[in-house]
């Protein structure tokens, strides 16, 4: 009997999403990138020592070899230890300011459709106003209004996620306005189900994909700007993050003294970071549009 | 029904001005740094500067600027100088207005910005549009991906490598400048070219990177329009793949992807200040870059200002074009 | 505003793009009267251009200097606020009294044939106009323009050099055309150098009286190309983009036997953009492929690295490390030694002790002897003094220099700090705040490493780059910072004046002038009082100097980190002739953009 039941029981959960994986190239490839850049952090963790990405803790401007496998910058950094401590601080901005900026956007929108009313003018009023600013421009007054002691790698997220919630706002009160019209919505209703039993049993587990795919989106423009701060000369200085080396490989002319990999290693680092992030953001599109979701 | 439509827009670019206006004048502010005391100090470390006496300098161009009043009174003060549209002088360049500090910077990022972001935007969403429809051939849907990368790929290294390559080493093209050192702007066709040449590596460097955006933003629209009942009836109806590619799928992703492009217009100044700076263009980005540094708060709001309300105006009239070109709006 | 309203229309030569500009605007705007204002504003956002087109000239007629301008287009009046705008050419326009060559160590009379001390206490000063002298309208130079001058100086607040003026000088009058009588205040054995010569950054140039004829407001009159000057080039072009001077043929100078006419027919600064430092890569390229002849000086890792891509390409010790010349802005890491703990002499020692010396010169700047003990840069003259048996022995003595880590501990156990648990240095729960206060353009490769030293000998260090840095030291509210002594060139008292107990005012009151030294030591000042009114070659002055350095190295108060060098590109594709220890050429420092540029610039030969 248990024989028979597996048989015709459906393919395990995992076997699906694999399989769906495999179908969905963009999706895919990204996943990939992204394992491996949070493998490379890991085991780097491991192996490194996480003061040689500090100055002065190796021979300065070593080509990359045996000895340093990343080479060495001009202030003596092991490039290959602050690009895993780098990787890993870049990777704390986008998670954390993505993150607050994805659940200040998901509690917005669904407040704001949810209720609707004078809420929802006020809330929907404030974004679209604050939507033209230039965001990175505030960013940059900010970052360089601010005592420099203070530019932490947090307050970086913070400033960051100070301006960058609106578009998740949008997206999710216009998602959650359609599906409040949509029958199964309704039919809750009818059935007594309390309004925060149809968040979070009817329409947030619809929304899901939507939210996922903000979410990336945010990381994508934290990481963004957390980098276009730093290559500015906007950031924590002393950190290596990788904007941060990208900066000091251009105050010292790198390029031109024939240290290519100085700043070329973070650079490679940051088109695969933002790379994977806007292929895994494509197939989330796919995802979340169950209509053209390829079929075998 | 009009006139009402009409001045609900304008309240509303006036909120946006009003809270950029005032996001930009309290937040130079949170630092205690004195911009004038900055200016001398700037003097001070490129070589040796001996102000007579620093306090009484400062003491004096505080009282011009009328930076010793109270933050409100100054505040009021900004507020109705930006409605009479006077952003007063520029601390570091002064004698020169704000207003000229910033007419003078305005061609150059113009015809920079201008071109990439209109190239870009083009190249992008026809890729984009194309990699997302099913019936564009493989080659196509494939080289989208190359430019999604890209997006990563920051402007500056773009610029630093295209440089040191096509400018240093193959001496393709020159290394920088907005034209060719000592000739004087006369409007001929000669010095047009000159100009033109100058912009190409710049250029190249900005829409590099920002091609991959519009390719990501408009597949997803695309994807989402395919589901689509017109789109499934046109093509039940045994329209061609380039009509419905055209008439339906282009015009319809289109439209969003023009609000986008208000907006792309103002991050791109953004992105202006490295590749400017990088390449020596004397624009709005590079005297950004200059202002922040130098805490010339008058030309910061000046610049920021310009920005958000250039945007928020193509924004509104965006908004005014739509029924013109959208049937289904026009009928509503 | 009265600037604008000041200058001749035919100076300002509309563009054509900013008519379209304003007759857009105007367009707009009419009947808005905010518009129009806006639009007379936008329109007058004028640029400079050559009233007739301007001739061509072949290249090597032409020297292409690279520079980050950011002076307002159109000032040209050295009176103009807020000054400072000789770096961008317009010293080529303006000349002084005396120029001093620093590496001839001696005075190059200029618009003065001579300019003496006519008492031994210093009190009085005659100055001797040369009579060949002429502005560049034909109008002469007289002792006229010089009494306008000095009094504007003496009046007029906003000027650059009010103070010291105020301070020391009397009265200046004309006794005749060409005679000017100068009464001190108080005996002034170095106004004549400080104030009246022209040298690096330092000294005034001579204005025409005529031209300020009827201004009410002499520091809002921009200049523009029309105003009578007496350097030998005229403005032609200036926009954003780059300033276009022409060699005017008939330069008093040339007359007088001063100098030969110029070789240099035009010439061109190219702005950079964006600020000093910033980019030096591609202005690298820009030289290497002599499209500049010179340009602003580079970091250390950049210029070796120049000359091996060009060998047409020298500095000012040629093809040899550290490829440049002293400037004299040395470098200390200033501690403030009112706030605690570095009010206490231990501490100090103990920092000083934490500074390793060899790693700076061996991986910073590649095995060149920078790393200084001296808050002075060794000129000619500052060489002799160091050089003196009094001197060595102190250093012998005192070992200013020394890196001893565990030395730097037992200090800091002496004075009562223990490691805690980050291995950093505690007193009372409180680590030692040594957050350096510095700029990012200049000093991004030194203050990174200092940090290193500081956090391996236990203090707390970090950077701060921001742009309230200079507030910071101003305030006295940075315990430690990196700053220059902008200030000793011949003999070593403006640099320990620095440190004189006067200018220590307490904590929270803003240091004026750059002295943000808190030092205050009686027995210094006193040495410092003694050596006030003496000339250098007084034995009396050197006895007290060498009392002055023993309190400067025993009490550390700051710690002297590098010399500052000028590392310039001089391209001879075009050009030769550049000041360099081979060859004096004039005596100067090979800056285009110091005071002394003119001579560089006027004295280059065809190559």
């Amino acid at each position: 009997m248990a024989d028979i039941s597996l048989r015709i029981q459906r393919p395990g959960r995992l076997w699906l999403t694999w399989r769906y994986i495999k179908r969905n190239k963009s999706l895919a490839i990204g996943l990939a990138v992204m394992l491996f850049l949070i493998a490379f952090t890991a085991i780097g963790f491991m192996v490194i020592n996480p003061k040689h990405a500090y100055p002065l803790s190796a021979a300065p401007r070593q080509a990359p070899g045996l000895k340093y496998i990343l080479g060495t910058d001009f202030f003596g950094r092991d490039l290959y230890a602050a690009m895993v401590v780098g990787m890993w601080q870049t990777a704390a901005i986008g998670l954390v300011a993505g993150g607050l900026g994805t659940l200040i956007g998901v509690f917005l929108g669904f407040v704001s459709a949810y209720f609707g009313g004078w809420i929802d003018t006020i809330i929907k009023t404030v974004c679209q106003i604050l939507t033209p600013i230039p965001v990175l421009l505030i960013q940059v007054v900010v970052a360089g209004s601010l005592d420099k002691r203070d530019v932490t790698i947090m307050v970086m997220a913070l400033i960051i996620v100070s301006l960058g919630w609106m578009g998740t706002t949008l997206v999710v009160r216009s998602q959650v306005l359609t599906m409040k019209e949509r029958q199964f919505v309704a039919v809750a209703k009818l059935s007594g189900v309390g309004s925060m039993g149809i968040i979070f049993k009817e329409i947030m587990p619809n929304l899901l994909p939507f939210i996922a795919a903000a979410f990336v989106v945010q990381v994508f423009q934290a990481v963004f700007a957390s980098f276009y701060l730093a290559v500015l000369g906007l950031g924590p200085l002393r950190e290596p993050l990788l904007g941060n080396i990208i900066w000091s490989a251009q105050g010292q002319g790198a390029f031109f003294n024939g240290w290519w990999w100085w700043p070329i290693e973070p650079a490679v680092a940051m088109v695969l970071i933002l790379g994977s992030l806007a292929l895994i953001n494509m197939g989330l599109d796919e995802l979340a549009n169950p209509r053209v979701r390829k079929t075998e | 029904m009009i006139l009402r439509l009409i001045a609900r827009r304008l309240l509303f670019l006036l909120l946006v001005i009003w809270s950029a206006s005032t996001i930009v004048f309290f937040i130079p502010r949170l630092s205690k740094t004195n911009a004038i005391r900055e200016r001398f100090a700037e003097l001070a470390r490129n070589g040796g500067f001996s102000p007579a006496d620093m306090e009484k300098l400062v003491a004096s161009y505080n009282k011009q600027f009328g930076l010793d009043n109270p933050l409100w009174q100054q505040y009021q003060e900004y507020l109705v100088n930006i409605v009479r549209l006077d952003f007063g002088y520029s601390l570091n360049k002064y004698p020169m207005t704000v207003t000229q500090v910033i007419m003078q910077a305005v061609p150059w990022t113009l015809s920079l910005l201008l071109v990439t972001t209109i190239l870009s935007f083009l190249i992008g969403n026809l890729l984009g549009a194309l990699s997302a429809w099913p019936k564009a051939p493989t080659w196509v849907r494939t080289i989208a991906t190359p430019f999604v990368l890209l997006t990563g790929v920051p402007p500056i290294i773009m610029g630093v490598l295209l440089l040191f390559f096509l400018g240093f080493k193959l001496k393709w093209l020159p290394l920088g400048g907005s034209y060719s050192i000592g000739l004087i702007p006369d409007g001929s066709w000669a010095f047009f070219v000159d100009m033109m040449i100058h912009q190409i590596l710049p250029a190249l460097s900005l829409i590099l990177g920002s091609v991959g955006g519009w390719v990501l933003s408009m597949r997803g629209m695309g994807i989402t329009i395919q589901g689509e009942d017109y789109v499934n009836f046109a093509e039940h109806k045994g329209l061609k793949g380039r009509a419905i590619f055209r008439d339906y799928y282009l015009r319809n992703t289109l439209l969003p992807q023009a609000t986008g492009l208000a907006l792309a217009l103002g991050t791109v100044v953004t992105s202006a200040i490295v590749v400017e700076g990088l390449f020596g263009l004397p624009g709005i980005g590079l005297v950004l870059n200059n202002a922040i540094r130098s805490n010339d708060f008058p030309v910061i709001y000046g610049i920021v200002l310009f920005i958000t309300v250039a945007v928020a105006t193509m924004m509104v009239l965006m908004e005014f074009i739509y029924p013109l070109l959208d049937p289904r709006i026009r009928n509503e | 505003m009265t600037a604008k309203n000041n200058i001749p229309p035919a100076v300002f030569a509309m563009h054509r793009r900013q008519f379209m500009l304003t007759a857009a605007a105007g367009a707009l705007g009419a009947g808005a009267a905010p518009f129009t204002a806006f639009a007379q504003d936008a329109a007058a956002a004028v640029e400079i251009s050559p009233s007739t087109p301007m001739a061509e000239l072949p290249r090597e007629a032409q020297a292409v200097l690279g520079w980050s301008m950011t002076s307002p287009v159109g000032v040209t009046n050295p009176w103009a606020v807020p000054g400072y705008t000789h770096q961008e050419g317009n010293a080529f326009m303006w000349e002084p009294l005396m120029y001093f060559g620093i590496f001839k160590d001696d005075y190059i009379p200029w618009l003065a044939a001579s300019m003496e001390y006519t008492s031994p206490d210093f009190m009085a000063l005659q100055i001797k106009i040369n009579p060949a002298a002429k502005w560049s309208d034909g109008v002469a130079v007289t002792a006229k323009d010089v009494v306008f001058t000095f009094e504007g100086q003496m009046k007029n607040e906003k000027l650059p050099y009010h103070a010291a003026f105020d301070q020391f000088m009397e009265s200046a009058t004309a006794t005749d055309d060409l005679t000017v009588d100068v009464k001190f205040k108080i005996a002034a054995p170095r106004f004549k150098f400080e104030v009246l010569c022209e040298k690096f950054d330092t000294g005034i140039p001579i204005v025409p009286a005529h031209a300020f004829d009827g201004q009410t407001d002499v520091n809002a009159m921009m200049g523009g190309a029309e105003m009578p000057h007496s350097g030998p080039y005229d403005l032609i072009a200036w926009n954003s983009s780059q300033k276009i001077f022409n060699l005017r043929e008939d330069w008093w100078a040339v007359g007088a036997g001063l100098i030969a006419l110029p070789d240099v027919k035009r010439i061109i600064i190219s702005n950079l953009g964006g600020q000093v430092g910033q980019n030096m890569d591609t202005i690298a390229q820009r030289i290497v492929n002599n499209e500049m002849d010179s340009a602003l000086d580079m970091r250390s890792s950049v210029i070796g690295n120049i000359l091996a891509q060009n060998p047409k390409i020298t500095t000012h010790t040629g093809n040899a490390s550290p490829y440049g010349y002293l400037d004299w802005w040395p470098n200390s890491l200033w501690m403030n030694t009112q706030l605690a703990p570095f009010d206490d002499k231990r501490v100090r020692r103990a920092i000083s002790l934490a500074i390793n010396r060899d790693i700076i010169n061996d991986t910073l700047y590649e095995g060149a002897k920078i790393a200084t003990i001296y808050p002075f840069p060794l000129y000619p003259g500052l060489q002799a003094f160091v050089d003196s048996p009094e001197i060595k022995a102190l250093e012998e003595k005192l070992q200013p220099g020394l890196y001893d880590v565990d030395a730097s501990a037992a200090l800091m156990t002496e004075a009562g700090f223990t490691r805690n648990g980050r291995d950093l240095w505690e007193k009372d729960g409180a680590t030692v705040n040594c957050t350096i206060n510095g700029f990012e353009g200049i000093h991004s490769d030194i203050v990174p490493i200092l940090v290193e030293f500081l956090l391996a000998a236990g203090f707390d260090a970090a950077v701060n780059f921001g742009t309230n840095a200079y507030q910071n030291m101003a305030d006295g509210v940075a315990g430690l910072y990196m700053f220059g002594h902008g200030a000793s060139l011949k003999d070593p008292y403006a640099a320990l004046e620095l440190f004189h107990g006067r200018f220590s005012t307490s904590i929270g009151t803003s240091a004026g002038n750059n002295r943000f030294s808190r030092y205050s030591n009686p027995e210094f000042d006193a040495a410092l009082d003694i050596m006030a009114p003496l000339a250098s070659d007084d034995p009396k002055f050197h006895e007290n100097a060498v009392k002055a350095m023993e309190i400067y190295w025993s009490e550390q108060i700051d710690v002297p980190i590098i010399q500052w060098l000028h590392r310039i590109a001089y391209n001879q594709t075009y050009w030769t002739n550049w000041p360099t220890t081979e060859n004096l050429a004039a005596g100067t420092n090979g800056a285009f953009w110091a005071h002394t540029g003119l001579l560089v610039i006027s004295g280059l030969k065809k190559a």
